[in-house]
């Protein structure tokens, strides 16, 4: 068994003047879990596409437990399940599974991947009579229909009550501790820290961010250290000068510092002879930490 | 790709509104047509009486249905709905989803062929030889296969609510002109000029000539040829340029 499930080399992919994917270079492996994270328009949509064949790339490789997308699918490596992806109208939902069963070459009982999703309470209802939530669970079924090795999943979540949601990466969780990558873009950023031993942050195309959940706190600056100040003792240039700082904001006479050693940070700040007041210092949440390094590579570019 | 036909099959026969126009319409237009003209009226230059030629017609006329009005539709719908998309997740071959959906269609289209010679032996006593029948429902069931190709090319070519319009205006206009539903030769001459190069009228006079007891004019064999050369050249094409767009 190779090491890699999936690799992207140098992979670009343009629509007109639009880069969607710009030179992407990426590598996952067996086990994993990894969050595909990114504002709209970062590039998630196509990245997926590719990288499950969908759409070819403008150049660069893709390459799926070493073989194009197209053969891994046909070898059975790779269920995956697509935003809002079309079902079958008119037909019931152990139909549908059962056909996705049929057509998996290492396929599982149709029941029991019923019941792993949840739906077999459903199953004979028709697809095109479900709630938003029930054909998201089909769709969940359609990609562990059988035993892949990369379960693929874009906003798999959408739709799901809480509930749901939990059961849902319970499952998750499962399919990884048994060798199975799981690759999942979402815009629900708690999910991707809570779930995710991986997380990559996509924008414009472009890999921004690779690294755990904390590792990505950390690059974006780990805390947040906000006070006040008097209105004479601001000194925008100074407080620019703060060792460690990877962002302020001043607004009025409260300043807000992102800092990757907010000790450091504090510490030279009272060196500097001020006094603030009303100080707070916090950890950063993933979705600030996202924000953060999509601004800054934003202001860097733009 | 069997289970994807076998899941196509079944989600027609479950829709009634599908199986009346395709299988138990002909049947009746063709009883509404034939049904006042007594067995000796002939049609004008084929030799054939009214019912008899009727028949064919609405054989035709059944298996154009059966063959153009699913599958266009349900493979515009479905590529936009993604299903198609998912579909290319799976082990399914790319080709095996336009087989599949022309493979079910061929299978409601059989029925709605034999319904109409069934009705018109029974009521209207048309009387051919056995190998005159069995030419006929051959014929006329392969021939149905040119109009899927252009059932599939429709479905990959128009999309959301230009589909059914686009549809329904080629499947009007290849009824009348073609001659099925009223003999070309009550058309004027310079529409039975037209007429003569329209495929459902080839597709027609296939049936015609094997109840003539004649073999059918090659011309008309060339017409349809050429048409589903046509149609699936054009299918094709529009399925590769959809699977690169995605």
């Amino acid at each position: 068994m190779t090491t890699t499930a999936v690799a992207f080399d140098q992979v670009s992919k343009a629509y007109g003047e639009v880069r969607a994917v710009d030179g992407l270079t990426l590598s996952l492996h067996p086990g994993q879990t990894v969050a595909l994270l990114g504002p709209n328009g970062a590039g998630k949509s196509t990245t997926l596409d590719l990288l499950l064949g969908l759409k070819q790339a403008d150049s660069g490789s893709v390459r799926l437990f070493g073989t194009s997308p197209r053969e891994a699918i046909v070898a059975g490596r790779v269920g995956a399940m697509l935003q809002s992806g079309g079902l079958m109208d008119e037909v019931t939902v152990a139909e549908i599974v059962g056909l996705a069963c049929d057509l998996h070459p290492k396929p599982y009982k149709a029941s029991d991947v019923l019941a792993r999703a949840g739906i077999t309470q459903i199953a004979d209802r028709k697809v095109n009579k479900l709630s938003g939530g029930q054909a998201q669970r089909v769709r969940f079924a359609l990609a562990t229909a059988g035993d892949s090795d990369l379960i693929v999943l874009d906003e798999p979540t959408t739709g799901m009550d809480v509930t749901t949601r939990q059961a849902f990466w319970a499952t998750m969780r499962e399919q990884a501790d048994q060798g199975r990558t799981v690759l999942f873009a979402t815009h629900y950023l708690e999910e991707a820290d809570a779930v995710a031993d991986r997380v990559l942050v996509l924008h414009r195309g472009r890999l921004l961010a690779d690294g755990t959940a904390a590792e990505i706190k950390a690059k974006a600056g780990a805390r947040r250290i906000s006070f006040d100040l008097y209105e004479t003792d601001i000194d925008e240039t100074a407080l620019r000068a703060l060792p460690f700082l990877a962002r302020l904001d001043v607004s009025g006479t409260t300043v807000r510092i992102q800092s990757s050693d907010a000790d450091a940070t504090v510490h030279a700040l009272y060196g500097l002879g001020l006094y603030p007041r009303n100080l707070e210092v916090a950890g950063l949440g993933l979705e600030q930490a996202f924000v953060a390094i999509t601004e800054a590579e934003e202001a860097r570019t733009s | 790709m069997n289970s994807l036909i076998k899941l196509e099959l079944n989600r027609a026969l479950r829709n009634r509104k599908f199986l009346f126009f395709s299988v138990l319409y002909p049947s009746l237009l063709f009883l509404l047509i034939a049904g006042s003209a007594d067995g000796t009226d002939k049609v004008d230059g084929t030799g054939l009486t009214l019912p008899t030629y009727m028949m064919v017609s609405m054989a035709s006329f059944g298996a154009l249905t059966a063959v153009l009005m699913g599958n266009s539709e349900r493979i515009a719908k479905e590529r936009e709905s993604g299903w198609v998309r998912q579909l290319r997740l799976t082990t399914l071959p790319g080709r095996g989803y336009v087989l599949a959906k022309t493979a079910s269609a061929a299978v409601v289209s059989l029925p709605s062929i034999i319904v109409v010679f069934v009705v018109a032996a029974a009521v209207k006593d048309v009387r051919l030889d056995a190998w005159q029948w069995l030419a006929l429902t051959g014929a006329i069931w392969a021939g149905s296969l040119v109009f899927a190709a252009l059932g599939v090319a429709i479905g990959y070519l128009a999309s959301g609510d230009a589909v059914r319009p686009i549809t329904m205006i080629t499947y009007f206009g290849l009824s009348i002109l073609g001659g099925l539903w009223m003999p070309t030769t009550t058309f004027p001459s310079w529409l039975q000029d037209i007429a003569k190069w329209v495929p459902t009228h080839a597709y027609a006079a296939l049936g015609q000539a094997i109840e003539q007891s004649q073999a059918p004019h090659a011309k008309d064999i060339a017409v349809l040829a050429v048409f589903f050369a046509l149609f699936t050249g054009g299918a094709a094409w529009l399925y590769r340029k959809d699977t690169l767009k995605a």
